[in-house]
């Protein structure tokens, strides 16, 4: 049998009821007793008029006290409950005090009361219905505090299902109604590939990720987010995601890449005729050139190397960003990769005055990789190498092979970086606090080169210590372990960027 | 067969010029062409050993000149080897279509003569 739900309103009735009656019992006790001790004090026969007299009086004098005690003690009393009546929803005739009357403002109970409508008022969202007992609960108030706030929260339970996220967090629902996260994260350094490394191995984990978009450049209401996330293994919310809007920070750079892209695109043609007749000039006039001659060529076919050098790193961090940037992974070996920059790299370091020794063997396995883009890649670590090295001291290019990857290093004897920088290195516009005031650079060059390495299937890692130089470290997959990817995917990169669990764990080397 | 005459079909005059002088001074035999039209017409009057050819041409453009030469049931270039040239900015589709008639493939941002000329010598050993 259902109850009907119990209501404030009934309980003050019945309260005031059982109040009343108390009063009255009390009153006939007193006068019983004032009565029994007139009796046995014989005064009702001595003085029966003033006996009767006196009971009279007492009974005036009781009802009249006890009268204005209620009054004045049930009143406020009566007030609050009609307050907490009114705001609760409840039917009711009675009108809801009103805490500006002048007696409330002074003894102070006004405040009582204005407290009691603005705890209501504060919570406007569930309005109650009058017949509804429902109450505003914590949750529904945290539910909407959190609606309101611009940082982006988002609670998954086991099984990475979202189960709760609030108004700004960037998810997406399916038409099977599933919610989905919408970033767009760089490379391998997912959400989901953490989450799968915590599920398999934490128990209590956090990460934080800066710079993730959740919409590729030129979609409407593209924002950017520095993106924390916690983990704890088996509790209810399993993951806590926590988004902040960085957007009005991050938004210029990203918009100046854009501009800059879209000039670099411009400045192709005309780098590509200038080193095209360097070239024929170079070679048409070789011989006929002194010695200085010749060395002003070579620092003009570098500096237009360079500069092409830099195009290309703008163009593919634009490709990149925009998901355009495809490769081709052909049946090669690192050394011929090397062969395509060699000259550009050896006229480089002696323009500078760097002793640039590489030793690739030609016995190591065939890699795959797209020639271009990853001598791109080589260019960009020598490049560093020279710029960030002092000039005479030496950089070593090797090349080995790790079970199925050859791994390229190009290793430097310079400046060299603390920690804390090396684990920002790979990221987009990232120039550490020195290298900003001491060397030109645009910070994309390590981005885009870890972008490519990664859409090979490799990864790409750093080892460094400040005052004695750094070691970068390319894997590369050979060609043997996914010629089979590669053919099923119609030579393109795709069944490779997938492709994370042949990592060398290393674990005195930063992976970026 | 040792490749001896080129056909040059390539719209940017600093670019077309740049590779004929350096491939004439290398001792090629060189006829340049600048829209697909007439490339496509010298192509089919003279049996050339290589033909360097640029995508974006006026009136015609290379991927069509290549599947006018090469798209139908006869080749009829037998005797040429063909090295398309292009942007960077090639869309896939395009890109496979070509590479199926082409003998090879570069990105002319990439390109300078001499490395053309290694290509070169590098198609002529095949």
């Amino acid at each position: 049998m259902s109850q009907p739900p119990k209501l404030a309103n009934d309980f003050w009735r019945s309260y005031r009821c059982s109040v009343v009656t108390l009063i009255v019992i009390t009153e006939g006790v007193m006068l019983g007793a004032t009565g029994a001790f007139l009796y046995y004090a014989s005064f009702f026969q001595s003085h029966l008029l003033a006996a009767i007299t006196i009971l009279l009086i007492q009974l005036i004098v009781s009802v009249l006290s006890f009268l204005l005690l209620y009054r004045s003690i049930s009143r406020p009393f009566n007030d609050l409950m009609a307050a907490v009546i009114h705001v609760s929803g409840e039917p009711t005739t009675t009108t809801p005090p009103n805490p500006n009357t002048p007696r409330y403002a002074h003894n102070g109970f006004r405040d009582v009361l204005q407290t009691v409508y603005q705890l209501a008022s504060n919570d406007q969202t569930t309005p109650l219905k009058a017949g509804s007992s429902t109450t505003t609960s914590p949750q529904e108030f945290i539910t909407s505090a959190l609606d309101e706030t611009s940082t982006g929260f988002v609670i998954m339970s086991k099984g990475r299902r979202i189960v709760y996220a609030n108004k700004v967090a960037p998810v997406d629902i399916d038409q099977d109604g599933a919610s989905h996260l919408s970033l767009i994260f760089n490379g391998k350094d997912t959400l989901d590939a953490w989450l799968a490394e915590c599920e398999k191995s934490a128990v209590h984990a956090e990460h934080t990720w800066t710079r993730i978009a959740n919409k590729l450049p030129e979609e409407e209401n593209r924002r950017f987010f520095d993106v924390m996330a916690s983990y704890s293994k088996g509790t209810v919310a399993e993951v806590v995601i926590t988004l902040a809007d960085r957007t009005s920070t991050y938004i210029n750079s990203e918009q100046d890449l854009d501009f800059i892209a879209f000039a670099a695109h411009e400045l192709r043609g005309p780098i590509t005729v200038i080193r095209g007749y360097l070239d024929v000039l170079q070679s048409e006039l070789d011989g006929s050139l002194a010695d200085d001659q010749v060395e002003l060529f070579h620092r003009l076919t570098v500096s237009a190397n360079r500069l092409s050098g830099y195009i290309n790193n703008i163009l593919n961090t634009s490709r990149y960003d925009r998901r355009h940037l495809k490769m081709h992974p052909i049946e090669t070996t690192a050394a011929a990769v090397y062969d395509t920059i060699r000259d550009d790299m050896l006229m480089r370091a002696s323009a500078q005055n760097r002793l640039l020794s590489v030793a690739i063997p030609n016995d190591l396995p065939a890699i795959a990789a797209d020639p271009a883009s990853m001598s791109e890649v080589f260019g960009n670590l020598i490049d560093n190498a020279i710029k960030y090295s002092n000039e005479g001291s030496a950089i070593n290019v090797t090349a080995a092979v790790k079970g199925d990857f050859v791994e390229v290093s190009v290793e430097d004897h310079g400046i060299g970086m603390p920690g804390n920088v090396v684990s920002n290195l790979f990221q987009k516009f990232y120039r550490s606090h020195r290298s900003r005031e001491t060397v030109a650079g645009t910070g994309i060059g390590l981005y885009i080169s870890k972008a490519i390495v990664e859409s090979h299937g490799g990864s790409i890692g750093v080892r460094s210590e400040e005052g004695r130089g750094s070691t970068f470290t390319v894997s590369i997959p050979t060609y043997a372990s996914v010629a089979d990817k590669l053919k099923s995917s119609d030579n393109s990169n795709e069944g490779l960027i997938d492709q994370g669990n042949g990592w060398i764990k290393n674990h005195s080397m930063y992976r970026g | 067969m040792a490749i001896k005459t080129i056909l040059i079909i390539e719209d940017d005059r600093f670019i077309g010029e740049m590779y004929v002088r350096s491939l004439k001074k290398a001792g090629y035999d060189v006829d340049w062409m600048i829209d697909g039209n007439d490339g496509l017409i010298a192509a089919r009057n003279k049996a050339y050993d290589l033909i360097l050819l640029d995508v974006m041409l006026p009136e015609r453009r290379g991927s069509d000149i290549l599947d006018a030469l090469r798209g139908g049931a006869e080749d009829l270039i037998p005797h040429s080897k063909v090295l398309v040239l292009t942007n960077f900015e090639q869309d896939d589709e395009s890109r496979i279509a070509m590479e199926k008639h082409a003998n090879g493939y570069l990105i002319k941002a990439e390109i300078t003569p001499s490395k053309l000329l290694a290509v070169i010598q590098q198609l002529d050993a095949e």
